[in-house]
């Protein structure tokens, strides 16, 4: 059953392109929602339509977004990182109480960052590690990573931790007018991370581990390396948003990143990533994220019960799992 | 052996469809096509991949609704039909892919979603088990399969036999069956045959769809051929040929299958020796020569594939040495394809191909290293190497964006030759490189293989169909229970001998 033939150039383009739109339908449907609701946003309220508010929500995004790629790096293999939230929060308690030990000193700021930075890619290798020895299902493997941090966390203080350096603070605060600069070194990420995904061997072994495990061993592909790998990327982006977090705060805070996973999974889903792995993109998760980030933003203004927003994600994500539902013939032989 | 089959086709018409039309697109599936069954009937269904069979089949089951046509059963006309309709007619289907779930009992899964109940709507267990039972009496299973046995212990050919029960427990009358062969071992294969007689001596219709030919003769009253949706005639088993089959099929002469060969043997490129796997396989010895197609035949389970598995570095080596070009073998997949040593797997479904994802993606799996400049992979670089690949080895369609899941078995095996093919390797183990093929396709990958030997490269080819052993292959090995029980060369090459080492059936003839 070939291609039909005999069409003329015009149906056959649009035919590419009506399959083009098909095939990466998730995303399309995903940026087609976000614009729907900017639109509705825009016309009712005032405040949702300043440039000052979209730079915001760019901002804000910043977060949702780094916890999503590493989340997203351990999806497409087909696991899942329970535990990313807490290793974010445990980056940036570690790094303020050394920031308070040490008297704020300033010429701090980039050893401390360094030492988040291998906090976070330390406890993702844990993960990778564990998870690659025992064969254990990585769902439970973070999980018990998530309960042993949570106390960790907790040990570390209960209260915000006072005596973070002001020039810390700018990684938060700095701008070139109107835009944050941290929300254009986001946009690099986000780039860099989806050349990373379709460009390099490790980021296309990602996606033949979460295909087919199999396959990837008889191509070639170091299994137990790459799986590593991308529980080490997921703590790394942790990281990143718990020394991020800890920018915006100006205080440890021992709530930081409370409940995020969860939000991650719903971008990563709602992006389009199959929760099964192997399947999806990047461009996919930020859309989730930004389209998250926005209705959040939009229920802010809104001044809406944060219980509401709750029920919203709830619902976004039944929406997404059903829209997403690829019917999976059988293919009798 | 093809027995001689009583053509008794003498029963009533069961089933009967007539000028069936069916059009999906731009794809004409289904032309002018009549088809009849009859009870106390098994009517082999043939035709290559895309031919039509599984189109007019799911007209049958009511998946599809015919665009013309009737369809008649007991009598009764249609226009069209609902599956709930089709069920309750008598129609069943045994697929390749089982609807079974290993953790429930053979007797529970038989009766899944039709569970007999007893008092106050309570399933009723002990009448459950009794009528599985019968079942697998009727169909001579009992011996080997309890209703109580947990279907995750059962072989493969049992798990049919509780998929076959399944149907037999709604009262099905019309039996169709997709490739059942396919999935089975050969020694299981006496038992589903003569299962299948024993609902044909019942009175029931069954419709049987294979691509080995060497079955239908054995099996069928009646063959009917189907190609590019066209019905291209309805014989009498025992009035046709295979020859005749085939060239109906697909309007070649069998003869041109196999490319000829001219090639003379090279260096020594694979030694083993004593080569103990698994404790499956035993005191294995041979060689591989450049520009050889060494041939690897066997019934199913004697260790073929466990052989070619631990080649590369995917079995449990005990004992034994294995050379490769004069160094010991690398002990591991990734390594083994490095140093020019590549497996093409038994099943491509499962390791052959990551199904979700495009031709493109798999084609370069196993070649990203080529690719990659600085760190990252240069698309132009890996687009030549698609393109080229994809016409050497005759994909089709030719988009590299297609899902692989949407390709044809054909043409899937044609992805995974090609992704090893573009490796470069120096020594290629085809492990049943066409099963499940249509009759074009197989002639492609033949093609390829021939191509190999042309260009310095050292073939092992395992197969169950002797026919493409004979055709192929300058030497053949025959196992027999996890040790080689002899070599054929060329000039001793014939069906008939292959199977006697294979059974280990004592020679009558005398030495």
């Amino acid at each position: 059953m070939g291609p039909a033939e005999g069409k003329s150039p015009i149906s056959r383009h649009f035919g590419k392109s009506l399959s083009f739109v098909r095939k990466n339908g998730s995303i399309f449907l995903i940026y087609g929602f976000i614009i729907l609701i900017a639109g509705m946003a825009a016309i009712y309220s005032e405040t949702f339509r300043t440039a000052s508010n979209m730079a915001n929500i760019l901002r804000q995004s910043i977060i949702l977004g780094l916890i999503a790629i590493g989340q997203s790096m351990v999806v497409l293999t087909g696991g899942m990182d329970i535990s990313i939230d807490m290793i974010a929060r445990t980056v940036a308690l570690t790094v303020a109480t050394l920031f308070a030990t040490y008297e704020s000193d300033s010429s701090l700021i980039v050893p401390l960052l360094f030492l988040g930075v291998t906090v976070g890619v330390t406890l993702g290798g844990i993960n990778g590690v564990l998870i690659t020895r025992t064969h254990a299902n990585p769902f439970i493997i973070t999980f018990g990573m998530a309960s042993i941090l949570r106390g960790v966390n907790l040990a570390i203080s209960t209260t915000p931790i006072r005596g973070i350096p002001s020039p810390y603070l700018r990684i938060y605060d700095a701008k070139i007018g109107i835009i944050a600069i941290n929300v254009i070194v986001m946009g690099i990420i986000w780039y860099a991370v989806w050349l990373f995904s379709t460009r390099t061997r490790l980021g296309r072994s990602l996606f033949a581990i979460g295909g087919s495990e199999r396959v990837a061993q008889l191509s070639a592909i170091r299994i137990n390396w790459t799986l590593v790998s991308a529980y080490v990327l997921s703590g790394f982006f942790a990281a990143l948003a718990g020394l991020f977090v800890l920018a915006r705060m100006g205080v440890g805070d021992p709530g930081t990143a409370e409940g995020m996973t969860f939000q991650s999974i719903v971008a990563v889903a709602v992006g389009g990533i199959s929760l099964y792995g192997g399947k999806g993109s990047l461009i996919g998760t930020l859309g989730g994220v930004l389209l998250l980030t926005m209705i959040s933003n939009v229920f802010n203004l809104m001044q809406v019960n944060i219980y509401y927003q709750q029920l919203l994600l709830g619902l976004v994500v039944l929406i997404a799992v059903a829209a997403y539902r690829s019917p999976r013939s059988v293919r009798p032989g | 052996m093809p027995e001689s089959q009583k053509s008794d086709t003498s029963g009533e018409v069961i089933l009967s469809l007539r000028h069936i039309d069916k059009t999906f697109g731009g794809t004409h599936a289904l032309a002018d096509v009549s088809f009849d069954l009859r009870a106390g009937e098994i009517h082999a269904l043939v035709g290559e991949n895309g031919a039509g069979k599984s189109t007019l089949i799911k007209v049958v089951t009511g998946a599809y609704f015919p665009d013309m046509g009737t369809i008649t059963i007991n009598g009764s006309n249609f226009q069209s039909l609902k599956p709930e309709q089709a069920r309750d007619l008598g129609i069943s289907v045994v697929y390749q892919e089982f609807n079974i779930l290993p953790e429930l009992s053979v007797s529970e899964n038989i009766f899944l979603g039709a569970q007999p109940r007893g008092r106050l709507g309570l399933i009723d267990n002990i009448s459950r088990k009794r009528r599985a039972y019968e079942l697998l009496e009727r169909l001579g299973a009992r011996e080997s399969i309890e209703p109580d046995q947990l279907v995750k212990d059962l072989t493969v050919g049992e798990r049919q036999i509780v998929e076959i029960s399944k149907a037999l427990s709604s009262d099905a009358h019309i039996f169709i069956m997709d490739e059942p062969s396919a999935v089975l071992p050969s020694r299981e294969l006496d038992r589903l045959f003569s299962l299948i007689r024993t609902l044909r001596e019942e009175g029931h219709g069954i419709i049987y769809i294979s691509h080995r030919l060497n079955e239908i003769f054995e099996l069928a009253d009646r063959v009917t051929v189907l190609k590019d949706g066209e019905v291209m005639a309805t014989k009498n088993v025992a009035e046709t040929s295979n020859t005749e089959l085939v060239s109906l099929m697909v309007g070649r002469e069998l003869s041109d299958m196999y490319p000829p060969t001219d090639n003379q043997p090279g260096d020594v490129l694979l030694e083993v020796n004593g080569l103990d796997v698994d404790g499956t396989v035993f005191d294995v010895d041979f060689n591989l020569r450049v520009n050889e197609v060494l041939g690897f035949a066997g019934l199913g389970g004697s260790g073929r594939t466990t052989v070619c598995r631990a080649l590369v570095g995917l079995a449990d080596i005990h004992a034994g040495e294995i050379l490769y070009k004069g160094q010991p073998v690398p002990k591991t997949p990734g390594e083994a394809s490095r140093a020019g040593m590549v497996l093409v797997p038994e099943d491509r479904k499962m390791n052959g191909l990551v199904l979700n994802q495009t031709m493109r993606f798999n084609l370069s799996l196993p070649n990203l290293l080529d690719f990659v400049r600085a760190g990252v992979l240069r698309s132009r670089l890996e687009d030549r190497a698609i393109k080229r690949i994809v016409e050497d080895v005759q994909i089709k369609p030719q988009t590299p964006e297609i899902l692989t899941e949407n390709l044809s078995g054909g043409n899937q095996q044609k992805v995974v030759v090609g992704k090893w093919l573009l490796t470069n390797p120096d020594l290629v183990i085809f492990d049943e490189p066409t099963r499940g093929i249509d009759v074009g396709a197989k002639a492609e990958i033949y093609i390829r293989i021939r191509e190999l030997t042309r260009r310095g490269v050292g073939v092992i080819m395992a197969s169950s169909e002797l026919l493409e052993l004979i055709g192929m292959c300058d030497r053949i090995l025959v196992f027999y229970e996890g040790r080689i029980a002899g070599e054929l060369s060329r000039a001793e090459f014939s069906e008939d001998e292959i199977m006697r080492l294979a059974t280990a059936t004592v020679s009558t003839k005398g030495s």
